[in-house]
């Protein structure tokens, strides 16, 4: 569903992506782990071309994103959420309006379709009783819950997460991390970098371990986690574990 | 200060004439009078704080400026056979106004200098004058002599021929001001000891106002420099000679003598007993009905300008950026009073623009480069997670702005934007230098006509006060009511 190819990515004279070549399948749930600094957001960015790549290209359901007209590319981005860690959430419109703007703009969806679909959604991330709330008003858990339901109002094929828990306070990372698992049982492709290994081994169908802009090691949770191959891995886990 | 803006109205009418080849001034003659007869209308420009040779009075319920100058005016219009149309711009700024082609003659109870001679042409002598000294009324014994202020310290008004006249008080010091109510007030408030002072001017003053007395002074005065003369750009001699002739008539006649004494009662109706407010409110309602105009259309017209600047300005462009960050720059980096008198002067030599709309345009312009910054500042302030979180979800560029970026930066752009228009309320009383009517303005015409000094200046200060103060408690009181969180 995405290939990446020979990606490479600089900040002026700092490379922070050294080709990198993955595949990402439908249906498939792979977390991103690694040590902060070591390039992962970049990565995550760069495949839906937030971040445009120095070199390489991303090939997203047989089209090539890089070097894409704007045009063509918004409507590829479509079929790719975004969850963040700060969340993002447009405070100056309410919890539905929030999952409304980008279908009705973007789309053409009609107010009223677009309506139904967010109400229906808020509610299937626990948020039925929320959709004329400001996201001021909203607790961290409810605010990256409602992010999350504002991606999914774009029916994307594939979910790109950013340490969606990072920012929120302990007890509220359980009902997102819930929502994210509900999410996987249904079939979304999912990429999630995270530092919630308990979620990775419990969900993720592929790990992946990034240090120092490259794909170091990667395996199904239990190899990764269980039996490391490489010294920098092993020495993050044991660090985080 | 008043010297540099001299040098600059002298420096920017120099601009203009490279700028604009076939303007010279001598390739006229002949055609000047033709001109003002195709034109039907003289344009007079004059200084109206100056009874009783110009001034505002009540005419058939309207205000308008009156004085002997302005009857002699009528009277060469009446005899050119066309229309006269006033203009009553600031004394300093006359012979740039005349030379940038924004007046036709200045008649302005102006001495023909030498030095003014150098730039303009004069009509001949239609007053002969004398100078007087104006003394606090306590003082009448004291200071009897121009020998008597020896020593003291003397004001004059800035560029005027008693600013050379005071040189030969002995060992004087002189202060120059712009304003004459400045300078009396100066006096009245022992700042300075006497005035040089035009004598008809003088004794105006000194009749409508118990604590001033004055005298003739025994000034040498050298025969050009005795009297009033019109102004006329140079090369123009058919319209000299024109209006030479209905000089010659004037003074045939003894027309200045009627003049005069129409002048006068003119003075003693505007000087009414009614109380201050009661004879003056109207003054001070127009100007603020002016400036509260020019204020609104400077913050709209420079909010449709400084959207696009701003706009302009964070493009990625180099070519579309770069024009308005130059613009930007240049505006902030000079006065606004520069920029008015530019304007005006400048469009002087293409057409008439009115003052109103000069000013109009000049603050707009002006205000557009400090609303651009208000603007840019506030979509910056905008996180840039806003822009990435719309932009994922596949919004345009321009959707994103318009519905996400654009509508936040509002919430920063508003009070920002009240406070602009807070500084334009108290800055466009720059215009007042062209001779528009707004509220400083008009204080200056009540100075002048009630012949007080500090009262018109509280009350200008109080209406400055209240519209400014009135407009934070407003715009604080919306904001408020913007916020969701
Ligand atoms: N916009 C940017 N400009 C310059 N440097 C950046 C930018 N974004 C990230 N970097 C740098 O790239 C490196 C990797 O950052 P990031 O992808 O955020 O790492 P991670 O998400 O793994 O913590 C860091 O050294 C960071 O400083
Ligand atoms: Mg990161």
């Amino acid at each position: 569903m995405i290939k990446v190819n020979h990606l490479k990515k600089s900040f002026g004279k700092n490379e922070v992506l050294k080709d990198i070549n993955e595949e990402f399948n439908q249906g498939e749930v792979v977390v991103v782990i690694g040590p902060s600094g070591s390039g992962k957001s970049t990565f995550l960015r760069c495949l839906n071309l937030l971040e445009e790549p120095t070199e390489g290209e991303i090939v997203f359901e047989g089209t090539t994103l890089t070097g894409l007209k704007e045009k063509d590319l918004n409507q590829l981005r479509q079929k790719m959420g975004m969850v963040f860690q700060q969340f993002n959430l447009f405070p100056h419109k309410t919890a539905k309006e929030n999952l409304t703007i980008a279908p009705i703009k973007s789309k053409g969806t009609s107010q009223n379709e677009a309506d139904q679909k967010a109400v229906q959604l808020l509610r299937q991330v626990g948020l039925g009783d929320k959709e004329d709330a400001y996201p001021a008003s909203l607790s961290g858990g409810q605010q990256q819950r409602v992010a999350i339901a504002r991606a999914l109002a774009m029916d994307p094929d594939v979910m790109l997460f950013d340490e969606p828990t990072s920012a929120l306070d302990p007890e509220m990372v359980g009902e997102v991390l819930k929502v994210m698992k509900d999410l996987a049982q249904s079939g979304m492709t999912m990429v999630v970098v995270t530092h919630e290994m308990g979620f990775a081994r419990e969900v993720a169908d592929r790990v992946l371990f990034m240090d120092d802009g490259l794909i170091v090691e990667q395996g199904t949770p239990d190899a990764i986690f269980s039996a490391p191959k490489h010294a920098r891995t092993q020495d993050f886990l044991s660090k985080v574990l | 200060m008043k010297k540099s803006i001299k040098g600059i109205i002298a420096l920017l009418i120099l601009m203009s004439t490279f700028m604009i080849p076939g303007t010279s001034a001598s390739a006229e003659d002949g055609s000047a009078l033709q001109r003002v007869q195709d034109a039907g209308v003289l344009v007079v420009g004059t200084s109206a704080d100056f009874p009783p040779f110009e001034f505002y009075a009540v005419v058939d319920g309207e205000r308008q400026v009156v004085g002997m100058d302005m009857m002699i005016a009528q009277k060469i219009a009446d005899d050119l056979g066309v229309e006269l149309q006033i203009e009553d711009i600031g004394f300093d700024s006359l012979l740039p106004a005349l030379e940038a082609r924004n007046v036709d003659v200045i008649i302005a109870g102006m001495t023909p200098t030498a030095e003014r001679r150098r730039s303009v042409d004069f009509s001949d002598i239609y007053f002969q004058t004398f100078q007087n000294v104006m003394v606090r009324a306590e003082d009448e014994e004291v200071y009897p002599t121009i020998e008597s202020l020896s020593g003291l310290t003397v004001g004059v008004q800035t560029g005027s021929l008693q600013e050379s006249l005071a040189e030969q008080i002995p060992d004087a010091e002189v202060m120059s001001l712009t304003d004459l109510n400045d300078l009396l007030l100066a006096l009245k408030t022992n700042r300075i000891e006497a005035i040089v002072m035009q004598g008809p001017n003088a004794e105006a003053h000194a009749g409508n106002d118990p604590d001033l007395h004055t005298f003739v002074g025994d000034f040498e005065l050298d025969g050009d420099d005795e009297g009033s003369a019109i102004a006329f750009r140079q090369g123009e001699d058919s319209l000299v000679e024109a209006v030479n002739e209905s000089l010659a008539e004037i003074a045939e006649q003894n027309l200045t003598d009627d003049y005069l004494a129409t002048a006068g009662e003119y003075m003693a109706q505007e000087a009414g007993d009614d109380g201050f407010v009661a004879s003056y409110w109207e003054y001070f309602w127009d100007g603020t009905l002016i400036t509260l105009l020019i204020s609104a259309l400077g913050v709209i017209f420079g909010l449709i300008i400084g959207s696009l600047l701003a706009l302009m300005r964070l493009s990625k462009q180099v070519l579309v950026r770069f024009p308005a960050t130059a613009y930007v720059e240049f505006v902030r980096g000079t006065p606004l009073l520069i920029q008015v008198m530019f304007i005006y002067f400048a469009s002087g030599m293409f057409f008439n623009l009115p003052a109103l709309i000069a000013g109009i345009i000049a603050v707009s312009l002006n205000s557009g480069a400090y609303i651009a910054e208000i603007i840019r500042g506030g979509i910056n302030s905008v996180n840039k997670g806003q822009d990435e979180a719309a932009r994922s979800l596949g919004m345009s560029k321009k959707q994103t702005m318009r519905h996400i970026v654009f509508p936040q930066a509002l919430k920063n752009i508003w009070p920002a934007l009240g406070n602009e228009f807070i500084t334009i309320i108290k800055e466009s009383s720059i215009v007042s230098v062209i001779g528009v009517g707004e509220l400083i303005f008009q204080t200056r015409v009540v100075r002048s006509i009630s012949f007080q000094g500090i009262l018109p200046l509280f009350v200008t200060m109080l209406i400055y006060f209240v519209l400014t103060y009135t407009l934070t408690k407003l715009l604080n009181f919306y904001e408020g009511r913007m916020n969701h969180d």
